[in-house]
């Protein structure tokens, strides 16, 4: 009886665990957590970051999910980092359309880009990352 | 005996779930300045853990886009502080919050305090303490909109036990390599839960401003 006991409250325990009170998300994460944890216990490994943020989008897009806030934004810089000026100006418009509330930052982000992207006009390309890499997939 | 265990598991599931008990929280000045957007400042850590601020930064972005708020590029936010001469977490959290929040046209800004974070391994149990504070400023007037500040303790209640807090604390036991990723998730779910300590949804949920009414306080 009493191990009965025990056994209804633990199965109302998990059960309040496994729902926890949250509804399925609103948007397609794919473990944002563990790879932003991941990129800065081991920053060098810079590629799998990137590589995540683009499988994100594309998986978000392919399934009609929403891109979740900042992602835009953070693969945008990404390639930013990586010298592909254009190609960045394009990710930080999409985050402004998609979260108007990004505006300010990525109007700036976007004058950065142009600012830079002008400056490197006729020198020879920028050294292709792995956010490049990724756009020619 | 066995009942009194009974008990205790289940208030341990309850006060981890997060949904128990509403408690009364002032939100007549978040809900006057109704931030659309929160800027994610990197995280103080007073703890012994070094890698208790990464949990958290990586954890907190979530949860608070779910609760409906545009949550700033966690990343670009983080080195664009770091260009600035602001790479030390303890000077973002000593700066001006409204200047802060104009560089990043932010509504508001949620600073993360990690005053305590450590385990305990002792024979077959663990235990896990964390203690931590969350306060969310307007980015306009620099007030305090929303504070929480929380001790948790985490512990495996040793022998076969499963459930949701078992495999949190399991996931912790490996002295050598310790996941607190879902403790880490654990720990922000509980103290961003409404009704409860949390505060009320931001403008991409459909419950936005009618979660909270001024006679519910």
């Amino acid at each position: 009886m009493r191990r009965h006991l025990t056994a209804a409250a633990f199965a109302l325990a998990l059960g309040l665990g496994a729902s926890g009170c949250r509804p399925p998300t609103m948007y397609h994460w794919n473990a944002y957590d563990e790879r932003l944890y991941a990129h800065y216990r081991n920053p060098q490994d810079r590629e799998t970051w990137v590589e995540g943020l683009k499988t994100t989008i594309l998986e978000a897009e392919q399934q009609g999910r929403k891109v979740p806030p900042g992602v835009y934004a953070d693969y945008g810089y990404a390639l930013y980092e990586e010298g592909r000026f254009p190609e960045a100006v394009a990710y930080f418009g999409k985050e402004r359309d998609l979260w108007p509330e990004s505006r300010v930052l990525m109007e700036k982000m976007i004058r950065n880009a142009e600012r830079r992207g002008t400056g490197q006009a006729g020198k020879a390309p920028a050294a292709t990352g792995p956010a490049g890499a990724l756009e020619g997939k | 005996m066995t009942t009194r265990l009974a008990i205790a598991s289940l208030a341990v599931a309850l006060a981890a779930a997060g949904c128990a008990t509403p408690q009364q929280k002032d939100y007549a000045k978040f809900m006057s300045a109704q931030p659309r957007s929160i800027l994610v400042v990197p995280v103080v850590n007073k703890s012994v853990d070094v890698t208790a601020a990464d949990y958290f930064l990586s954890t907190v972005p979530i949860p608070l886009a779910e609760r409906g708020y545009y949550v700033f590029p966690v990343n670009l936010v983080k080195r664009t502080l770091e260009d600035d001469g602001l790479a030390d977490a303890a000077l973002v959290h000593g700066a001006d919050p409204t200047r802060l929040a104009s560089l990043f046209g932010a509504d508001a800004v949620l600073y993360v305090t990690i005053e305590r974070w450590d385990a305990k391994w002792v024979l077959v149990q663990t235990q896990v303490t964390v203690e931590f504070e969350y306060a969310i400023k307007d980015g306009k007037t620099g007030d305090t909109l929303w504070s929480e500040k929380r001790r948790m303790v985490y512990a495996s209640n040793g022998g076969n036990q499963g459930g949701l807090l078992g495999a949190i604390v399991a996931a912790a036991v490996t002295k050598a390599s310790p996941n607190y990723m879902p403790l880490a998730r654990q720990a922000n779910a509980t103290a961003l839960a409404y009704p409860g300590p949390g505060f009320p949804a931001g403008p991409y949920r459909p419950e936005y401003k009618q979660d909270w009414t001024p006679e519910r306080r």
